[in-house]
């Protein structure tokens, strides 16, 4: 193999050269150090001498032509392989390190745990923070045990997002920033954004249907008033929560949704509970809402609101919603189209109780009436089922005697 | 124990190491005769003579050239600036020379060399007297830059910079010579290089500060801990090496940071100290990390210093300000 | 006047050859791209061999500039090792092992020579024995270091000898451009110490006026300031041009003033050497830097010595750059605790 002389760099940084006059041609004998070539850079004009002594093969290019660095200046025939040696780039391996006081490494750097405070990028504290989520609560699935946005979105913002809120807004209190914003584009984050994400996926992956109807619910305002009367506290909320959770004990697939092209049935029954806020329409969660019983149910849901509006409601309270309520006519409202949070089937919506014309034995009369709605996936729910689901809570509202009787 | 304050913890400190070791030798300008011109060598002459103390010619560009010399020699030699402004006059030979013997001969010589100078404000110096260079000289490789903040801390870090076998410029805050008393520990007092200090112990956020800085932090930590807020102060004690681990320690439990410092804010050290935050500490910050600092101006005339060089109330507000992110 | 004997001169004329062989070697090597930018020594040869001669290397410091260390062949063969360690940028070519008095070589100049001085200093403070020999040329003599440093070996009377090598050119900056004063060697006067010139092309000359200030300075009486008189006979180093700046005529008349030639004439007068002599002193030096060479280009190199001898111990911050450069993925880059 012949030695390869490429065009070196010989002026801290030229790329190129000129062959001005070649001082050997092919064929000649050469010694180490003799001038093969004068070339011409934008520094100087300058004699390369042959790293090598043996027979010149052949010449790299012509007198006047323009060679960059490392193109072929010239062959030569030194009975060896290989090119001049450019100083040594591959670090090779030796035990001994450099001559003097080899330097002592410092110990690895030993990190201490950092008290357990939770760890979650400034941007997700900040999300957390408007979600009114306690990061301590939420279970963190991030690489090193840091809590992600996905984290969040399962720990509240099925609650928070409140998907089952339609617009009319609050008519018990006034908020002072409610409705408030300046001209101009805004992010869509915090809080808002959450709601605005859930409302979206569940609108566009939810078909809703709606079915709407009244209520005679003079014996329900009557078992109210005679429950008063011997000191025991029910609320016509109370009522339809048990209704509810009777209603989807007997009619499991509304205890349902879908996901990943599965239908999942739950097992549990856990009814959310739309609560009013200063800050906003929060859902706790009343758990195994089957196993309560009207007066337990009161209990807790008065609980549940208590906590919401001051603030103190867990992550934990936000989650796992199987069914929701939201009781809008607290709002003023009559009719509404409540849409229904991911994860779940169906939400029962209940308008404000008032007075109206109706007709009882063919005799128009003024009873207290509830207006209400129900919202159902239509992926799960057809109509039939929808109104056997619905019959079922109408008819424990209507009479609420029959919450004694069992399913 | 006994209370000194920061001038007389350095001398102290000076004597002992002389008579420690023969090979420390102290050059510098007024060093020997006079005692310093703030007295921080005083002593040293007529104790140790005039083959181990040295007035210098005013080159501070052949001081510290010599003193590459004394130490290819074999002493350990501790050369003074006057003030740390007047510092670059000799720059080509800290940076290009003193900061690299060792890398440069692959460690054939031991640079053992201690360059002190007086650095800070508060004391209506003239131009370039108080001028702070730290975040200057920590960025050349082969440097130690060591910053006590109490009197003890003097003297045990001095111990340390004079012993190292590798340059350190130590840095001595003006306002701190006689400002700052406290609890010297008699006898021979080391503190390791590369290490920080708590100042003070608190939850709520963390002030990281150096030198001088300390004090004014201390006492913005007392005056807030009056209500109710638990502020802790980290004490740097050692620019390079800088002490990564009690830096994450300290924002992991906080949570919230502020930095403090008196040099102009771009190119700062406390830009280095943010870094180091973000790096370390991530994903426990729980709010911007605030830098309290000078302007990015020259060191300002005596009747405006004042507004430069950052206060306690600057650094109590800073702190109230990264609390306030909810 | 102190003459070197002739045994001496031969061995001057020695190092002289070889220290040209080798620097032409050298050349040859930069222009195949073998080594990097290197200074060549033509001309020079007498100036810096006859002043190491009159040292004695278990006790006298020599700090050279950059042009020195290749004729440096008194205090041993580890100087060429490390000339050629340098030159093809390995680290460890700095490093010139103890106990040999040599610093390597400075590119910043004129900073060796406060070193100097603080050096000849640090020895009579110790009571050792042994001057400073430094080595710097008449461009350096205009930076503020050679002037802060000879102010203050004349205020302490340290043992330097302050050897100027005046070779008429600081890369294209001619010597009436360089100072006003009438010498290099009247510059001392402003230190309160001999300043003194002498013929840089005769080593007789050269090896009289440094042994005559090493007594000296022996002596206790102080530094001396040295210009020896040369011309530059090729370029300054392999990346200049000097056809465009220096008088064709001047080339001329410094050749007819080599150094070698002259020397060698003149053993050759006194039957001391011939072309024999000659051929094998050169045939031994090309040995001899083929052989560095080859050690030099198979000295081993850990993948993270760079990283090594900047400080005595690595910091926190350096021990994570090293852990990340040792594990190729790029990690002293990534900062702190990415995960």
């Amino acid at each position: 193999m012949p030695f390869v002389f490429r065009l070196p760099d010989i002026g801290e940084g030229l790329d190129e050269a000129e062959i001005v006059e070649w001082l050997v041609q092919p064929g000649d004998t050469v010694a180490r150090d003799q001038a093969l070539v004068e070339v011409l850079t934008d520094k100087a004009s300058s004699e390369l001498p042959s790293p090598v002594a043996g027979v010149v093969l052949t010449l790299g290019g012509a007198e006047g032509d323009l060679l960059h660095v490392g193109d072929v200046l010239i062959e030569i025939q030194d009975g060896s392989s290989g090119e001049a040696q450019a100083p040594p780039t591959d670090p090779a391996r030796n035990p001994d390190k450099a001559p003097g006081n080899a330097p002592v490494a410092s110990p690895a750097i030993e990190r201490p745990a950092s008290g357990g405070r939770p760890k979650a990028s400034p941007a997700i504290r900040k999300l957390a923070r408007e979600l009114g989520i306690d990061l301590a609560a939420v279970t963190s699935t991030g690489p090193g045990g840091r809590i992600t946005a996905a984290d969040l979105d399962a720990a509240g913002p099925e609650s928070t997002a409140s998907p089952t809120t339609p617009a009319p807004p609050p008519a018990v209190f006034e908020s002072s920033t409610l409705g408030q914003m300046t001209p101009g584009r805004h992010a869509l984050r915090g809080v808002r954004g959450v709601i605005a994400r859930n409302m979206a996926q569940s609108w566009s992956e939810i078909p809703h249907i709606h079915t709407f109807d009244e209520l005679d619910a003079s014996l329900l305002l009557d078992f109210r008033t005679r429950m008063q009367g011997m000191g025991r506290t029910v609320t016509p909320l109370a009522v339809a929560l048990v209704a509810s959770a009777r209603a989807l004990q007997r009619y499991p697939l509304v205890n349902a949704c879908v996901e990943d092209d599965e239908i999942l049935v739950h097992e549990r029954v856990n009814l959310g509970v739309a609560v009013a806020t200063e800050g906003g329409l929060v859902v706790p969660v009343l758990e195994d809402a089957d196993r309560l019983d009207v007066f337990a149910t009161t209990a807790a849901v008065g609980e549940l609101a208590e906590r919401a509006r001051s603030g103190s409601l867990a992550a934990a309270d936000l989650r796992g919603a199987t069914f929701t309520i939201t009781n809008y006519g607290s709002l003023g409202g009559r009719w509404a189209t409540p849409i229904i949070p991911p994860g779940q089937a169906a939400i029962f919506g209940m308008g404000r109780i008032a007075d109206r014309p109706t007709v009882v034995d063919g005799a128009v009369v003024v009873r207290p009436v509830l207006p209400f709605v129900f919202g159902a996936d239509h992926r799960l729910v057809d109509g039939d089922l929808l109104e056997a689901f619905k019959r079922s809570i109408i008819n424990d509202l209507t009479e609420p005697l029959r919450l004694l009787v069992g399913a | 124990m006994t209370e000194l304050n920061m001038l007389e913890a350095i001398n102290e400190c000076l004597h002992a190491e002389m008579a420690r070791d023969d090979r420390v030798v102290v050059l510098g300008e007024d060093v020997a005769r006079t005692g310093g011109v703030f007295r921080a060598t005083d002593g040293l002459f007529e104790k140790f003579g005039e083959n181990r103390i040295f007035d210098m010619p005013l080159a501070e560009g052949a001081i510290a050239g010599a003193s590459v010399g004394l130490a290819i020699a074999g002493l350990v030699p501790v050369a003074e600036m006057q003030f740390l402004g007047f510092a670059y006059q000799a720059m080509h030979q800290i940076a290009g020379q003193v900061a690299r013997l060792r890398y440069r001969t692959q460690s054939r010589f031991d640079p053992a060399i201690t360059i002190r100078a007086p650095f800070g404000g508060g004391v209506r110096t003239p131009e370039l007297h108080s001028d702070s260079l730290e975040g200057q000289l920590a960025n050349v490789a082969g440097l130690k830059i060591v910053v006590p903040a109490t009197a003890a801390d003097a003297k045990g870090l001095l111990a340390s910079s004079i012993r190292d076998p590798d340059p350190v410029v130590f840095l001595e805050p003006l306002r701190g010579y006689r400002g700052i008393r406290g609890e010297v520990p008699d006898g021979e007092h080391l503190v390791p290089l590369g290490s920080a200090r708590t100042a003070r112990p608190g939850t709520d956020a963390v002030v990281i500060a150096w030198s001088h800085q300390v004090e004014l932090a201390c006492r913005a930590s007392d005056r807030l801990s009056e209500e109710g807020l638990s502020i802790r102060v980290l004490d740097l004690r050692s620019l390079v090496p800088l002490d990564l681990v009690a830096i994450a320690e300290a924002v992991d439990s906080c949570g919230r940071v502020v930095v403090t410092e008196e040099s102009p804010q771009t190119g700062g050290f406390g830009g280095e100290v943010v870094a180091t935050v973000v790096e370390e500490s991530f994903w426990s910050l729980e709010a911007p990390v605030v830098r309290v600092s000078g302007f990015d101006v020259p060191y300002p005339v005596g009747m405006v210093e004042d507004s430069y060089v950052p206060d306690e109330d600057r650094i109590a507000a800073a702190v109230r300000r990264v609390l306030e992110v909810a | 006047m102190t003459r070197p004997s002739d045994e001496q001169r031969r061995q001057m004329l020695v190092d002289m050859v070889s220290a040209r062989t080798q620097s032409r070697r050298m050349w040859n090597l930069q222009r195949q791209g073998q080594i990097g930018t290197m200074a060549p020594i033509d001309g020079h040869e007498a100036a810096i061999v006859g002043a190491v001669h009159t040292l004695d290397p278990s006790c006298d410091w020599v700090l050279p500039q950059y042009r020195e260390p290749v004729a440096l062949y008194r205090y041993g063969p580890e100087i060429l090792e490390h000339v050629m360690l340098y030159n093809i940028g390995h680290p460890s070519g700095g490093h010139i092992p103890a106990p040999i008095r040599v610093l390597p070589h400075q590119i910043s100049l004129a900073t060796q020579i406060p070193h100097a001085v603080g050096l000849a200093w640090g020895l009579t403070l110790q009571d050792d024995p042994g001057v400073v020999l430094v080595f710097f040329g008449d461009g350096s003599s205009s930076e503020g270091d050679f002037y802060e440093a000879g102010n203050l070996a004349g205020v302490l009377g340290a043992p330097v000898i302050f050897l100027c090598v005046n070779n008429q050119w600081a890369i294209s900056t001619p010597t009436h451009l360089q100072t006003a004063a009438e010498s290099f060697a009247a510059k001392a006067a402003a230190f309160g110490f001999p300043g003194v010139q002498v013929d840089g092309n005769d080593v007789d000359a050269v090896f009289d006026a440094v042994h005559t200030a090493r007594e000296r300075a022996l002596a206790g009486q102080g530094p001396t300031l040295i210009e020896a008189t040369v011309y530059r006979l090729g370029p300054h180093t392999t990346a200049d041009d000097p056809t465009r700046y220096v008088p064709v005529e001047d080339l001329e008349a410094a050749r007819q003033r080599d150094p070698i030639a002259r020397l060698r004439a003149e053993l050759e007068a006194s039957g001391l050497w011939d072309d024999t002599v000659h051929a094998d002193v050169e045939a031994a030096a090309i040995a001899d830097i083929d052989a560095a060479f080859e050690k030099a280009k198979s000295t081993p190199l850990e993948p993270d010595a760079m990283l090594d001898h900047c400080y005595s111990q690595d910091t926190q911050r350096l021990a994570r750059q090293r852990a990340g450069m040792l594990s190729g993925l790029g990690d002293q880059d990534a900062g702190g605790r990415i995960s």
